[in-house]
């Protein structure tokens, strides 16, 4: 048939041209530089959880200048297609594969073992072969802007726009409220479900109807500087969580924390540099080699306020004080963690609870 | 209580206004005949553009002209392939939402996340002065005055004007238009650009009004509404602004619901406007006298001028 | 001369992204190769071509059928969506194990596409709503739908709380052909369903019938052909190939269900029924040439540090080519100033 016999021809030039075009392509991985695969789910931005991963894989190509050179995709959405990605990144001279988010981590379980490269997953849970894992201890940094709220608020209504109830986001929730209520028992929390990682439109429309429900700060887990906008606008406190919006919230951004990964990455590409690479799992919070850091806090915060932040923070970083430390009762009453003792790590990991003081609900199963 | 009510209001006029922009242009194009389905695309292109305009200019007016010029141009692109060369309208407007999307996520690449943050207008800041009202009426930005200026102006063309008449003319029977001697091709062309020009400033709209930021895909499905909306207005223009901000209405009462404590789960609350589209949808077109009387004959047909 | 057109769409395509490389300054020949040598140079890169294309070429012919006969089914995104909860919900839900569960879930899955399709048929027979917007919302409704039950009920108890379902049992997946690759049965249905849809297409009755209504309806009407039943069997065959292609991503290369089944697989196939001249075997070439593009698009982002809107770009840019190449091919453009054509009519 005609059309057969034209296709055909289409892919025989292209053959003919593969022949010189070979020596350009970089498949080749050129002597002694370290390729390494980042995967991104969404696209990468200004702001928000993509933009801290891309901050670190180039804090990581940074520091070391000519040996380390990042390959990366972004817009990967779905599992299916991230499990074709990261092979073809394997088996063509990625020695390192970070993943970036929670939903790669089963992608990269299932072929780590089988890959022959060095895998991280960030949100991990558990290594296994060949894969490393990290996560940020972000109720840390929850915590503390919760004491600024608490602290701040004339309404003792605080206002949370979560995105879906992940037990990252739930806990980042009850460590805010933890912390707002140790400096203010009155205070209580509204949570609105978004449930969308990003839409703006929702998100201005969650934190409008906060405020109409006397909420004066509002927190949540943003990836841009909607919510911050939409408080701004209607005169009240927004708290930049896990993102420093400052240079758009010029205002009312109450205070706030980033997430910062290039430890990990860093760690990782100089492990697999020297030869020493092992799946390690790296869950850390505020610190010099954190993931937490805090950011820029507004000249309107009073200085004890700062002080007693700046307190507990050494405190958390030396190892003293853990936010999660009990009596802790949940919202039905119930104690879920036992006085004068921190919470399990594995209880934070799987959390389906929330704290005392917190108004909303979770999707039940 | 009042303040949650004057909230709700509020929320609801700022949620049906793109649905206003869109719909109505959309409305305009189907008057004449021709069906684009491509309206999503037109709005994030719109949104792209505009979004991309008002931050190198730091004017939301310059932005929202940017947005008509682009789903303009877009629609132009449309009616090439469906009213020049005569394809099916369904299946170019398809490729106009998918390639729509696509160019709006490129033109995006730079801008995800960012925000459009600027000075606060000095005619706001006037009549947020005005008594009682003053500070209600601030917290609608003048395209929302403006979309109800343009529903009067929209029903006053159609229905009151001789242009109005010709424009519904050829969409119920082009070949007699044509045989009358008005020129069929130029007229769709018009209205199309024009439901470009609107899908584009109710784009824009979303990302530098409503929310001021940009990410890919924004509208999220609010295209497919304005299609819909038309469709269950009856090709009335006073139905499609009520229909509008049910929408409006519908999505913001979700959020509402869930901070005021109603415990029904948040997916559920999200399909709503979906649901409610399909429900008046239907209750609306199983009238077949009703949809009969009311679209255009000729909606969606090609024209071929040789008869 | 009928593949023509797609064929000039696909090289117009071709010369569009190679000048937009060009303009981004990247190497055209190295391109060329990225874009259609590349992604299948190794057995594996073939596996995935197929892998991917199984879905788009299932689709898209059900949708054929569909389109056809004038009926506009976009929504087999969220039928898609449907099958993948109702097969993958018996596996998890109803069932353990056994041989005789993967059949149970293809018939679980097809019977879900269609359930889901019969909303918008029978919103159109009865009531006159038309298809296309109603089938488009149910979309969005399947997605939130299976978000909620992923979030919710259906959440992996031992999954630290992750937003997927537990991983479906081995006698839930499909045999993988060839070791080494995803290349799974599934691909099997795709072949038995081309070839299906080409018999009912071509050489059956119905076929006929169907394809009549949507050439000339009134003339359809005359000869007696029912446009209700052509309504319902347009709409249910295309919601049957997205429930099957729904279990074929389940038991297939995702193994368990997450919030999203299928990265925007039910719109990508319209395309390709269009691209393939809504002829099943047109399709199955279609709906390969789609699936490289999807992997070049990777190719492209791996090897040329392209960004990755260039595949949703490729795709809208294909369908518009392929629009304007119809009409190349299907009618001479006769230059005539307008006042003789108005002469030649009265």
């Amino acid at each position: 048939m005609s059309s057969l016999t034209r296709r055909n021809v289409l892919q025989l030039s292209a053959a003919g041209l593969a022949t010189t075009v070979a020596g350009t392509s970089n498949l080749l991985a050129q002597d002694g530089v370290l390729k390494v695969g980042v995967v991104h789910q969404g696209p990468i931005s200004d702001t928000g959880w993509e933009f801290f991963q891309a901050r670190a894989w180039r804090a990581m190509e940074a520091a070391f200048p000519g040996k380390v050179k990042a390959t990366v995709l972004d817009n990967v959405l779905q599992a299916q297609d991230a499990e074709r990605v990261f092979r073809q990144l394997a088996t063509q001279g990625h020695k390192l594969l970070m993943g970036t988010t929670f939903s790669q981590y089963a992608t990269l379980r299932k072929l780590a073992p089988t890959l022959g490269v060095n895998c991280e997953c960030c949100a991990g849970i558990e290594t296994t072969t060949n894969l490393g894992v990290f996560e940020a201890r972000s109720y840390e940094g929850t915590y503390l802007t919760g004491i600024a709220a608490g602290k701040m608020t004339k309404t003792n209504v605080l206002g949370w726009v979560g995105a879906f109830p992940v037990p990252q986001v739930i806990y980042n929730l009850n460590g805010f409220v933890l912390g707002a209520r140790s400096v203010n028992p009155d205070v209580v929390c509204k949570v609105v479900w978004a449930n969308s990682w990003s839409d703006p439109a929702k998100e201005k429309d969650a934190v409008n109807a906060l405020v109409s429900q006397n909420a004066d700060i509002v927190s949540g887990s943003p990836n841009t500087p909607v919510q911050g906008l939409a408080a701004e606008e209607k005169g009240i406190w927004a708290i930049g969580s896990t993102g420093d919006f400052s240079a758009y919230v010029k205002n009312k951004q109450l205070t706030s924390f980033e997430l910062d990964w290039s430890a990990a990455y860093i760690e990782a590409a100089r492990h697999t540099l020297a030869g020493d690479w092992k799946p390690t799992a790296r869950w850390r919070g505020l610190g010099p080699d954190g993931f937490v850091k805090m950011t820029t806090q507004n000249p309107a915060l009073p200085k004890e306020v700062l002080a007693m932040m700046s307190e507990k923070e050494q405190a958390i970083v030396a190892g003293k004080f853990h936010p999660f430390t009990g009596p802790i009762k949940d919202q039905s009453g119930k104690l879920r963690v036992a006085a004068g003792a921190p919470i399990a790590d594995t209880d934070l990991r799987g959390i389906d609870w929330l704290v005392e003081g917190t108004q909303g609900s979770l999707p039940r199963g | 209580m009042s303040g949650v009510l004057i909230s709700i209001v509020i929320a609801t006029l700022v949620a049906g206004t793109p649905l206003v922009y869109a719909a109505l242009g959309e409305l305009v194009t189907e008057k004449s005949g021709v069906l684009n389905l491509g309206v999503e695309g037109m709005m994030l292109t719109g949104a792209i553009v505009g979004f991309i305009t008002a931050t190198a200019t730091q004017s939301i007016w310059l932005g929202v002209l940017a947005a008509m010029l682009a789903g303009a141009l877009l629609a132009t692109l449309f009616a090439v392939i469906a009213i020049t060369l005569v394809a099916n309208q369904v299946a170019a407007g398809l490729a106009l939402a998918v390639f729509g999307t696509g160019l709006s996520s490129l033109l995006g690449k730079g801008y995800t996340g960012t925000s459009l943050v600027l000075p606060p207008s000095p005619v706001a800041a006037t009549v947020s002065q005005v008594a009682w009202v003053g500070q209600y009426l601030t917290q609608l930005h003048p395209l929302v005055y403006l979309s109800w200026l343009l529903f009067a102006a929209i029903s006053y063309f159609l229905y009151r004007t001789k242009a109005g008449l010709v424009l519904r003319a050829v969409g119920e029977s082009p070949a007699s238009a044509h045989a009358i001697g008005y020129p069929v091709v130029r007229i769709r062309y018009l209205a199309t650009m024009f439901g470009g020009a609107m899908a584009g400033v109710a784009g824009a709209y979303l990302a530098t009004i409503y929310t001021a930021i940009w990410t890919e895909g924004m509208t999220a499905g609010r295209g497919w509404i304005a299609l819909a909306l038309v469709v269950f207005a009856t090709w009335r223009p006073a139905r499609v602004l009520l229909g509008a901000y049910l929408f409006g209405g519908v999505t913001t009462a979700q959020l509402f619901g869930q901070v005021a404590g109603i415990p029904v789960p948040p997916e559920v609350m999200s399909s709503l406007p979906f649901l409610a589209t399909i429900i008046v949808l239907v209750l609306i077109t199983r009238n077949r006298t009703l949809v009969r009387m009311n679209a255009p004959p000729a909606l969606g047909q090609p024209f071929h001028a040789n008869g | 001369m009928q593949y023509a057109s797609p064929l000039i769409a696909v090289l117009l395509t071709a010369v569009f992204g190679l000048l937009l490389c060009v303009a981004a300054g990247r190497n055209p020949w190295a391109a060329l190769y990225t874009f259609t040598i590349s992604p299948v140079s190794t057995l594996y890169g073939v596996s995935e071509l197929l892998i991917k294309a199984a879905p788009l070429i299932l689709i898209a012919v059900g949708l054929a059928i569909g389109f056809q006969a004038n009926v506009w089914n976009i929504g087999a995104e969220g039928q898609l969506t449907i099958g993948a909860i109702f097969s993958g919900g018996l596996a998890l839900h109803v069932a353990s194990d056994g041989v005789l569960l993967l059949p149970a879930m293809i018939i679980a899955g097809a019977v879900g596409g269609m359930v889901w399709a019969a909303l918008p048929a029978l919103l159109r027979t009865r009531f006159n709503a038309n298809e296309i917007l109603v089938s488009l919302m149910l979309n969005y409704v399947a997605q939130l739908w299976l978000s909620y039950l992923i979030y919710g009920p259906w959440r992996d108890p031992q999954g630290f709380n992750f937003p997927q379902s537990k991983p479906l049992v081995a006698d839930a997946l499909y045999p993988i052909l060839v070791p080494g690759t995803r290349l799974n049965a599934g691909v099997l249905i795709v072949l038995v369903a081309v070839i299906v849809g080409w018999f009912v297409l071509k050489r059956t009755f119905v076929g006929f019938q169907l394809r009549v209504t949507g050439l000339a309806e009134p003339a359809a009407r005359y000869a007696g052909f029912s446009t209700t039943r052509a309504i319902w069997i347009g709409m249910l065959a295309g919601g049957a190939a997205a429930g099957l292609a729904g279990v074929g991503e389940v038991a297939g290369p995702l193994g368990q269900l997450f919030p999203t089944a299928s990265p925007g697989y039910g719109y990508a196939a319209i395309i390709v029924a269009f691209l393939g001249r809504l002829s099943p075997i047109g399709i199955l070439f279609s709906g390969l040439f789609m699936s490289l593009l999807y992997l070049s698009g990777e190719a492209a982002q791996i090897e040329l540090n392209l960004p990755s809107a260039t595949t949703g770009l490729f795709q809208g840019a294909l369908l518009f080519m392929l629009l304007a190449a119809d009409l190349l091919v299907n009618y001479t453009i006769v230059v005539a100033p307008a006042r003789r054509l108005q002469e030649k009519i009265s």
